[in-house]
């Protein structure tokens, strides 16, 4: 894949290029502040890109203010951010367009190289690399409203928002393929989200739910 | 009929409170007048100027304070114009370790002793004294003399009914008491503005015993702070650190001789690499929120709104560009009184609002049981006392059984 990695920390940085490069991609630019990332997204067009949300020149939320807008430029565009915490507020700004292709992990999440290289590629793919803990926070804040979706289908969309697949959710929460497949019918139903190719129906699903609670 | 009666109490009223006034202005004229009396009866000596000097001069001093509050209790009543008296606030007495009482100026035997010294120096130190004794001078032709105009004129009227002849001059009396009657006793809110305010020192002076004692406060507070961050770091990465180091080296070592060990030390070192992590994380958002340095105030209360278990709506107004350690001192002023919603008053919705106008007006209200109150030493207390380092205040108002609502307002033209 042809990755971009915008950081402006250079151990971070320098340390996140030598990974990438150990699983057999290729890093085709590093950018260190907000504008130029901005820039190297749109002209560039990574396959992925890893953003840092914390940049200069302002040292606020120089990173995410340019993979959104770049975003807004590319509708879809495969972007990660890195950060060292994790706010709701930016998670929820993220998944607002409903286009997949996103995903939002705090920085130790490269302890697990394994892990990091394939949500990068989960991303890549349109799909989502959500935080567990920042997920955890979105869905479980409210009480759910009753009738709505049971226990387990309440699991399963949390785990479909950190961006596993069907497969994955199976392993984690020991299901047969056919059960989870149940479920999330039953979710996209409850949710009333229809099957429409041009948007990710996973991420559609959190936001109907957000948006309902 | 209405308006007759009307007219009719505010003269009674003003009548009423013409000659409380006079009364009150007059005592001090009264007491000389005495001590004249005296000093003729006595033969007009210059020996017998003595005792009337003496008794006017007493008279005068402990006259002086009880009139001027007089006069602010009366001012305040019926105009609602409040004067602060400005008075030298007594310094507490104290018994030391050898049995003698100190009042901050000398040491007595007894307690009752060292507060009556202490009175008697700062009636002679305190400028409002000097201030107390000009306004006895200027208040009984300012105040006093008008204020006299209605009694003096029944007192025409009640002598034209003794002495038949003197007709015109009750007639006239009697118009000047019904005409002069509402207004005669407004003289004295202005005298007493101009003539009975604290002097500029003594308001400075109390401004700055309320800086120190606010620069003492945030000192400790302060002090204990970097202490608390301190011990969390020495204790918690640093420790990890350390052992991280200390686990690395000895999988270096185990490399060649047992390298399955070695990879079970580098899974160890990574789990503990990511719990330090952790740990600063919370550390930090203690200190400075990252989200609030890198979106400002509203949406950092946006996102305490999006972490807390209850049902929160913010609403901002209003430019709400501030300096950091004003939005820092709101923002776990908000998170402190969340926290309170959840856990104390059990409620189920808040509603926050920020609003800038010349001053930043922060609202937090809930739907809980309400009773909260700022106790001494409590988190509300501590919360009005770090509002109260930028002249910020915060009012509570919380009856038993809610809902409560607390109001922040801080003062921030100059930003």
């Amino acid at each position: 894949m042809r990755i971009l990695v915008a950081e402006d920390l250079y151990l971070l940085r320098d340390g996140m290029v030598r990974l990438i490069e150990a699983y057999g991609h290729e890093v085709v630019a590093t950018t260190s502040t907000g504008p130029e990332t901005l820039t190297a997204l749109l002209e560039l067009r990574p396959d992925v890109s890893v953003v840092d949300v914390r940049m200069p020149p302002t040292q606020s939320d120089e990173g995410l203010r340019a993979a959104l807008a770049a975003r807004n430029e590319v509708p879809g565009l495969p972007v990660l951010i890195l950060s060292q915490h994790v706010e709701q507020l930016y998670a929820r700004e993220l998944l607002a367009d409903g286009t997949g292709g996103i995903g939002y992990l705090l920085k130790e999440s490269v302890f697990d190289a394994d892990q990091f290289i394939d949500a990068l590629e989960r991303v890549a793919a349109g799909g989502t690399a959500m935080d567990p803990a920042v997920i955890a926070k979105l869905l479980n804040n409210r009480t759910p409203r009753l009738g709505r979706l049971t226990d387990r289908e309440h699991e399963v969309l949390a785990l479909m928002a950190e961006g596993l697949s069907n497969q994955a959710i199976c392993q984690r929460l020991f299901l047969s393929e056919s059960a989870v497949s149940k479920h999330t019918t039953a979710l996209f139903a409850k949710l009333s989200i229809t099957d429409d190719t041009t948007t990710n129906r996973r991420v559609l699903a959190v936001l109907a739910y957000l948006n309902k609670t | 009929m209405g308006q007759v009666a009307s007219w009719a109490a505010k003269l009674c009223v003003g009548f009423g409170r013409a000659c409380v006034l006079v009364g009150v202005t007059m005592l001090v004229p009264a007491v000389w007048a005495v001590a004249a009396v005296v000093w003729v009866w006595w033969g007009g000596n210059p020996w017998s100027l003595i005792a009337p000097v003496v008794l006017a001069a007493v008279g005068t001093f402990t006259l002086a304070r009880p009139i001027c509050r007089m006069i602010r209790y009366f001012v305040a009543r019926w105009t609602g114009t409040v004067i602060p008296g400005g008075y030298l606030e007594p310094a507490p007495v104290t018994q030391m370790s050898t049995g003698y009482w100190w009042n901050g100026r000398s040491y007595s035997s007894t307690s009752k002793e060292a507060k009556e010294d202490q009175e008697l120096a700062n009636l002679w130190r305190d400028p409002a004294t000097w201030r107390d004794l000009r306004f006895l001078g200027i208040a009984p032709f300012a105040i006093g003399l008008v204020a006299a105009v209605p009694p003096a004129g029944i007192a025409l009227v009640v002598l034209a009914i003794i002495r038949p002849g003197l007709t015109m001059v009750g007639v006239l009396g009697l118009i000047a008491a019904l005409t002069i009657s509402p207004y005669a006793w407004r003289t004295a809110e202005p005298v007493a503005v101009r003539f009975l305010q604290p002097s500029q020192e003594q308001v400075l002076a109390e401004r700055v015993d309320e800086l120190t004692a606010q620069r003492a406060d945030s000192t400790v507070a302060q002090a204990a702070e970097i202490r608390r961050i301190e011990r969390d770091l020495h204790d918690g990465a640093q420790a990890r650190l350390v052992a991280l180091g200390l686990a690395l080296a000895t999988a270096e070592k185990l490399m060649e001789t047992d390298p399955d060990q070695a990879k079970a030390l580098m899974r160890e070192a990574r789990a503990g690499a990511a719990t330090s992590l952790t740990e600063l994380r919370e550390l930090v958002q203690g200190i400075n929120p990252p989200v609030l340095n890198e979106r400002g105030l509203v949406d950092a209360v946006r996102a305490l709104a999006l972490d807390s278990p209850l049902e929160v709506t913010v609403s901002a107004a209003g430019r709400l560009t501030l300096d950091p350690p004003i939005e820092s001192a709101l923002y776990f002023a908000v998170a402190e009184l969340l926290t309170n919603a959840t856990k104390h008053a059990r409620a189920t919705s808040v509603r926050i609002n920020l609003t800038r106008t010349s001053t930043l007006i922060v609202e937090v209200s809930d739907n809980g049981k309400g009773g909260a109150s700022a106790r001494r030493g409590g988190g509300l207390d501590g919360l009005q006392r770090r509002l109260a380092v930028f002249d910020g205040v915060c009012e509570i108002t919380s009856p038993p059984g809610g809902p409560t609502m607390v109001r922040m307002v801080v003062p921030c033209e100059s930003l």
